[in-house]
C-alpha cells in the first residue's frame, strides 16, 4: 500500500524534474531530486534495537528517503534531548517516543505536526489497535506513527529449572505459579529472577493486576482511577499477591539489572522471570531456542489481557516543506506491513497490524500476534492511560510497598490519592 | 616517628619502621583503588557466557580480545555499529579550547579577586559559588533559550560556552584560594616597580602558578572529556562527544548488554584523562614558589 | 610619581578582566535561578506554561515521602563524604610525599578512578557490593562463612555505599589537591623543624596543617558541590534502591525534570536545595573572604 505510492509518488517527481529546464541545466541540485531528508532521534542503540531500527532506516531508504541518525541511549535522556531540541529551535524531523502519553503536552502546547494525510490514506483506523490509536490519535488528528509493539509482563521459565524441579508442565493459573516457585525453591534453585529496579517491580505488579485482577479492575484502576475499585477487597488481593511474589526472589536482587535476571535463567540458576519479550534477544544471544530450552507463557487463561506498549515516532512542528515531506514519507513507510515484519523481527517486538505474514517470527511472537487477533485482550499497559508523572508516583509506591513492610490498606489509598493529581 | 638529624638529606628521613608504615599504608590503599578495575579488565577479556556465570572475580578461562576491538569500532551505538570512535575527534576539538579557556579566565578571575580586590568583586563571587551548587540539569532549559537567542545553539562555539559557564565557579575558586596563599610581597614589590595589571600576571604570577594550572587542568580535562549530557544537548549533531557513543554502547532499555564491550569501551574512553594525569606527574615538583623568593 | 593615574587605570583593567566573569554570573546563573524561581510556582509539565499557583508546588514536595528521604540521605551522606574525602585524601598526600619509590605510579592508581566514567564503574561497585555475586560470596567461598556485606540490599545501609564507591572516585583528587599544597611549602619549615628536634607527626598536625587551610578549603568546597549534585554514582549503583531508599535530591529533581514531565516539581525542588546550601555555607564563606582579606591586607 503506503511502499507503492510512494514508489508512484517518486516516479512522477523525477519526471517532473526532468521536464524541468533547471534539471536540464544541471543548476545545483534540484530540490526535487534530492531525497527528503529526515533526522531521527531514537534509543535504539543496541544488539536487536539497532539491527531494527537499520531495518527502518534502509526501508526508508528504499522508499526515496535519507535517513540521517542521532542516537541517545535510554529513553527518557533521548526524549529530553528532542524536547531541547524542539525548545532551541533545531528540531528534529521525527523522534520517538512511547506509545503513551509522552508526547499530549507537546501538542497541546502545538509544537508537533500531524500525519492526518497518511494515516486516512493507509486507512490507520482499520487495523491499529484500539489502545494505540488511542494514544497517537488526539482531539481526532494524528500525531504519531506506531512503531512496534511490546508485551512487557510475558513470564519466561527455564525448562531445565523446570526439570531439575520437577515441575512436569507449564503453570496455567497463578495459584500453579506459586506452587512451581515452591518446588524450585525445595530444590536450590531461585524460584523467581528479579531485578530489583522500579519499572521491574511495576512489571511484575502489571503482570499481577492482569491475571489475578481481570481486565475490568485492570481498566477501572488504570484507566479510570476509580477509588472503590483501588479501595476493594480485590485489589487489595491483587496487592498482596504481588508483595508474594518476593518471597521467591534472592538477596542479591535489589539494583541488578533486568539482563542478569535473564542470565540466571539462561544457566538454569533460577526458574522464573517477569519481563517483558525484549528478553528473547538474551536468550538469543546465549543460543538459546524457544519451545526448547526455554518456554514463554503470555498470560494464565483463555481470556487473559495482553498488555499493550510501544515506540512511536512524533513529528515536531515545522513549516520547511522538504522537512513535511520527510515526515509524510517517514510514517508511511514505518507502517507498512513489509517494513513491520523486518522491523519487528530483530526488535523481538510484534507488528502493529495483523495482516501480516508472521511465518518468520518466533513462537512467542506468533503466539502473542495470535492473541491479539482478539481483540477483547488488548489492554494498555499503565503510561498508555496515566500520565508520566502518575505513573512514576505509581511506581514509587509499588517499589516501596515491595521492598519494606507497609500495611496493606496505606498503599491502596497512596494509589488512590497518587492517581488523583494529575 | 622521629626526624633523623641527618643534614643535607632533604626534609624528610624517616626511620626504618616507619619507612616500612608508609609503604604498607600505601600498598593496602592501592590495593582498594585497583580492585573495580581489576574487575574492569578481567571482565573485558571474557565472553559473554563466562560473564553470564556471574563469578566477576574469576579470571577468564577463555581470554579474547574481541570486546577490545569492538568497543573501538564495531559496537553499535545506533544504526552504525562503528563503536566509539567516531567521537574522538569531536571529544578533542571540545576539550581543549574548554580547557585553555577555563582555565585561563579563572586564573584571570582568581587574579583580580585576591590581589587587586575591586569593589563588589567578593559579591559577585560569593554569587558564582552559590551557582556551583547548582545541578546542571536545572539550568538546562534556559541555557538552550539563551543559546538560541545567540544562535550558538547546537554549535561547536555553543558547547564550548557551555563549559565555560559551568567550570568558571570551581576554576576562580581554585586559583583564588591558591593566589591568597601566595605571599604578597612579590606583587607588592611588581607594583611598585610599575607593572601593569596584565604585565604582572603574565610574567610574575602566571609562572608561579604551575602546581594549581596542573590540578585545574587534571579537574578541567576530566570533567569535559566525560561529560555527557552537556555535550549531548548542546554540542549539535556534528560535535557529538565520545561519552555520546559510550553511552549509547552501555546502556539500553531493551537490548542485550554486552558487559565485556562496556568495560573496554569506558577504559578506552578514560585513556585520554589518564595520559594527563600521568604527563603531568612531572610538575608535581616542589619548592616553585620558595626558589622565586630567595631568587 | 607616575603610580596615581597607572593605579587607576589597573583598577579599570581589573573591572575589564571580571566583565566575563559577571556576565556569566547575571544571565548565566542569577538569571537561571529566577527562571527556574518563577517555574516553580507554576503548573508546568513537560514545557514552561506561565501561570502561577503560588506554593502548590512546594506543598505537593514536602508532602512526598521520596524528597524527605532524599534530604535525609543527603545529609548523612555529605556529613560521611566530605570528612572522610578531606582526611583520606591528606593522608594519601602526606604518606606519597614521603620520598617513595614509584610515587608517580602510586599517584596515578590513585587518581586513575576519578577519570572513569562512573557508569560503567558503578555497575562494577554494584557487583562487588552485590551479596550473592560480589565480596560477600568470595569472602564465604574463602572460608568465613558468616561473613556479611550486604549493605546494598539493605534500606538503611545502602547510602553509605555510595560513601565507598563516592570516595574511591574522589580520595585521588582531594589527594592531588593536597599535595599541591604541601609541594608549595618552604623547604625552610621543614629544616627549622627538624633543627627544633619537633618529631614529624607533630610537625604535620600543628604546623603543615595550617598552612594547608587554603587547599583543605577548596577542597571542602569542592566536595560540597559534588554531594549537592550526587546523581550518576546513584543511578549507575543502586537507581535510588532498593525501592527508594538511596534517593538523593538530584536524582529526585532529574527525574521529574524529564521522566515524569513535571519541571515546576522539580524547579520547586531545586529551589529548595538552593536555599538550604546558601543558608549552611554561606556564613563559611564569609567568614573565609574576611579571614583571607585580612590576611592579604598585611
Amino acid at each position: 500500500m503506503g511502499l507503492i505510492e510512494n514508489g508512484g509518488f517518486m516516479i512522477i517527481g523525477k519526471t517532473k524534474c526532468i521536464l524541468l529546464a533547471a534539471c536540464l541545466l544541471g543548476l545545483g541540485t534540484s530540490a526535487q531530486a534530492a531525497p527528503p531528508k529526515a533526522e531521527v532521534i531514537h534509543w535504539w542503540t543496541a544488539g536487536g534495537e539497532s539491527a531494527a531500527a537499520r531495518a527502518l532506516s534502509q526501508a526508508y531508504k528504499a522508499a526515496g528517503g535519507a535517513w540521517v541518525d542521532t542516537a541517545v541511549a535510554l529513553g527518557e535522556q533521548s526524549r529530553s534531548v528532542t524536547i531541547n531540541r524542539i525548545v532551541g529551535g533545531n528540531p528534529p524531523v521525527a523522534a520517538q517516543f512511547n506509545t503513551s502519553r509522552q508526547f499530549v503536552d507537546l501538542v497541546e502546547q502545538d509544537m508537533l505536526n500531524n500525519v492526518d494525510e497518511v494515516a486516512i490514506r493507509n486507512g490507520w483506523d482499520q487495523f491499529l489497535p484500539e489502545t494505540v490509536l488511542k494514544a497517537i490519535k488526539i482531539n481526532g488528528h494524528y500525531y504519531a506513527a506506531p512503531v512496534d509493539i511490546h508485551m512487557p509482563t510475558w513470564i519466561w521459565y527455564s525448562k531445565a529449572a523446570f526439570r531439575k524441579a520437577g515441575i512436569a508442565s507449564e503453570p496455567k493459573s497463578m495459584d500453579e505459579l506459586f506452587t512451581a516457585l515452591g518446588k524450585l525453591k525445595a530444590a536450590g534453585l531461585i524460584p523467581l529472577a528479579h531485578g530489583g529496579q522500579s519499572w521491574q517491580e511495576s512489571i511484575i505488579f502489571t503482570s499481577v493486576l492482569a491475571n489475578v485482577g481481570g481486565k475490568d479492575l485492570y481498566l477501572k484502576v488504570f484507566r479510570d482511577h476509580d477509588k472503590t475499585a483501588i479501595n476493594s477487597p480485590a485489589f487489595k488481593q491483587v496487592l498482596t499477591t504481588y508483595k508474594r511474589l518476593r518471597s521467591f526472589t534472592d538477596a542479591g536482587a535489589p539494583g541488578r539489572n533486568w539482563n542478569d535476571a535473564t542470565a540466571m535463567l539462561i544457566t538454569g540458576k533460577a526458574g522464573v522471570q517477569i519481563m517483558g519479550d525484549w528478553a528473547k534477544g538474551e536468550f538469543s544471544l546465549a543460543k538459546q531456542k524457544a519451545g526448547e530450552d526455554f518456554g514463554c507463557i503470555a498470560g494464565f487463561g483463555s481470556n487473559s489481557p495482553y498488555i499493550i506498549q510501544g515506540d512511536v515516532l512524533v513529528f515536531p512542528k515545522t513549516s520547511n516543506p522538504e522537512a513535511i515531506k520527510a515526515q509524510k514519507l517517514l510514517a508511511a513507510v514505518t507502517t507498512s506491513p513489509a517494513t513491520q515484519i523486518e522491523f519487528n523481527i530483530h526488535k523481538g517486538s510484534i507488528p502493529i497490524r495483523t495482516d501480516v505474514d508472521a511465518s518468520k517470527m518466533d513462537i512467542c511472537a506468533q503466539q502473542g500476534l495470535a492473541i491479539m487477533k482478539d481483540k477483547t485482550r488488548q489492554v494498555g499497559n499503565g503510561e498508555i492511560f496515566m500520565t508520566p508523572d502518575q505513573n512514576g508516583a505509581l511506581a514509587d509506591i509499588l517499589t516501596a510497598y515491595w521492598n519494606t513492610n507497609i500495611p496493606v490498606e496505606k498503599v491502596q489509598r497512596d494509589i488512590a490519592s497518587a492517581l488523583s493529581n494529575n | 616517628m622521629n626526624v633523623a638529624a641527618t643534614p643535607g638529606q632533604g626534609k624528610r628521613m624517616l626511620t626504618s619502621p616507619a619507612r616500612v608504615g608508609v609503604y604498607a599504608f600505601l600498598i593496602s590503599a592501592a590495593a582498594f583503588f585497583i580492585l573495580p578495575l581489576y574487575i574492569m579488565l578481567v571482565t573485558s577479556v571474557k565472553p559473554m557466557e563466562e560473564i553470564q556465570l556471574g563469578n566477576i572475580f574469576a579470571l577468564p578461562v577463555s581470554f579474547t580480545i574481541e570486546p577490545w576491538r569492538a568497543a573501538w569500532g564495531s559496537a553499535c551505538t545506533g544504526i552504525t555499529c562503528e563503536g566509539i570512535r567516531g567521537g574522538f575527534v569531536n571529544s578533542l576539538a571540545i576539550t581543549i579550547p574548554s580547557t585553555i579557556l577555563a582555565i585561563l579566565f579563572g586564573a584571570l578571575n582568581g587574579y583580580a579577586l585576591s590581589f587587586w580586590r575591586p569593589r563588589g568583586a567578593n559579591l559577585l563571587f560569593a554569587i558564582l559559588m552559590a551557582g556551583a551548587f547548582i545541578p546542571v540539569q536545572v539550568m538546562i532549559f534556559p541555557l538552550v533559550r539563551i543559546l538560541a537567542m545567540l544562535g550558538l545553539f547546537s554549535s561547536l562555539p555553543g558547547i564550548i560556552l557551555v563549559h565555560l559557564i559551568f567550570s568558571m565557579p570551581v576554576m576562580t575558586l581554585l586559583f583564588r584560594n591558591y593566589y591568597t596563599s601566595m605571599p604578597q610581597e612579590l606583587f607588592k614589590a611588581a607594583r611598585i616597580d610599575g607593572g601593569s595589571f596584565l604585565r604582572i600576571f603574565f610574567q610574575l604570577i602566571l609562572p608561579m602558578s604551575v602546581p594549581i594550572v596542573i590540578v585545574a587542568t587534571i579537574m578541567q580535562v576530566t570533567g569535559v572529556w566525560n561529560d555527557y549530557i552537556l555535550g549531548l544537548i548542546f554540542a549539535g549533531r556534528d560535535n557529538l562527544p565520545m561519552t555520546v557513543q559510550l553511552n549509547n554502547v552501555i546502556n539500553t532499555t531493551t537490548g542485550v548488554r554486552l558487559y565485556n564491550v562496556n568495560m573496554a569501551a569506558t577504559i578506552l574512553t578514560s585513556l585520554v584523562p589518564l595520559t594527563i594525569y600521568f604527563i603531568s606527574g612531572r610538575w608535581f615538583i616542589r619548592g616553585i614558589t620558595a626558589g622565586a623568593i630567595k631568587g | 610619581m607616575k603610580t596615581k593615574p597607572l593605579r587607576l587605570s589597573n583598577t579599570l583593567t581589573s573591572w575589564v578582566a571580571l566583565v566575563p566573569m559577571a556576565l556569566i554570573v547575571i544571565i548565566g546563573y542569577l538569571g537561571t535561578v529566577l527562571w527556574t524561581l518563577k517555574i516553580s510556582v507554576s503548573s508546568s509539565r513537560t514545557l514552561p506554561t506561565h501561570d502561577f499557583v503560588g506554593l502548590t508546588q512546594y506543598l505537593r514536595l514536602f508532602n512526598n515521602d521520596r524528597w524527605l528521604l532524599s534530604l535525609h540521605n543527603i545529609a548523612i551522606y555529605g556529613a560521611l563524604f566530605i570528612i572522610a574525602a578531606i582526611v583520606i585524601g591528606f593522608l594519601l598526600a602526606v604518606f606519597i610525599d614521603q620520598k617513595v619509590k614509584g610515587e608517580g605510579l602510586f599517584r596515578t592508581i590513585f587518581l586513575y578512578p576519578y577519570a572513569m566514567s562512573f557508569v560503567a564503574t558503578g555497575l562494577v561497585w554494584q557487583w562487588m557490593l552485590n551479596p550473592e555475586a560480589g565480596i560477600q560470596q568470595a569472602v564465604r567461598k574463602a572460608g568465613f562463612s558468616d561473613f556479611h556485606f550486604d549493605w546494598i540490599v539493605d534500606q538503611d545501609m545502602v547510602i553509605y555505599t555510595i560513601v565507598i564507591a563516592t570516595l574511591w572516585q574522589a580520595a585521588g583528587l582531594v589527594m592531588a589537591l593536597m599535595l599541591s599544597g604541601l609541594r608549595g611549602i618552604d623547604e625552610e619549615i621543614w629544616k627549622a623543624a627538624r633543627i627544633d628536634g619537633i618529631p614529624a607527626w607533630r610537625v604535620y598536625i600543628s604546623i603543615i596543617l595550617p598552612m594547608l587551610t587554603p587547599a583543605i578549603s577548596t577542597a571542602f568546597v569542592l566536595l560540597s558541590t559534588a554531594v549537592i549534585k550526587l546523581f550518576d554514582s546513584v543511578v549507575a549503583m543502586t537507581q535510588g534502591g532498593p525501592g527508594i531508599a538511596s534517593e538523593v535530591p538530584t536524582k529526585f529533581i532529574m527525574d521529574h525534570l524529564f521522566g515524569r514531565a513535571n519541571i515546576a516539581l522539580a524547579s520547586a525542588g531545586s529551589i529548595v536545595m538552593l536555599i538550604t546550601v546558601l543558608a549552611l555555607i554561606a556564613p563559611y564563606l564569609y567568614a573565609r573572604s574576611r579571614a583571607t582579606e585580612h590576611k592579604g591586607a598585611e
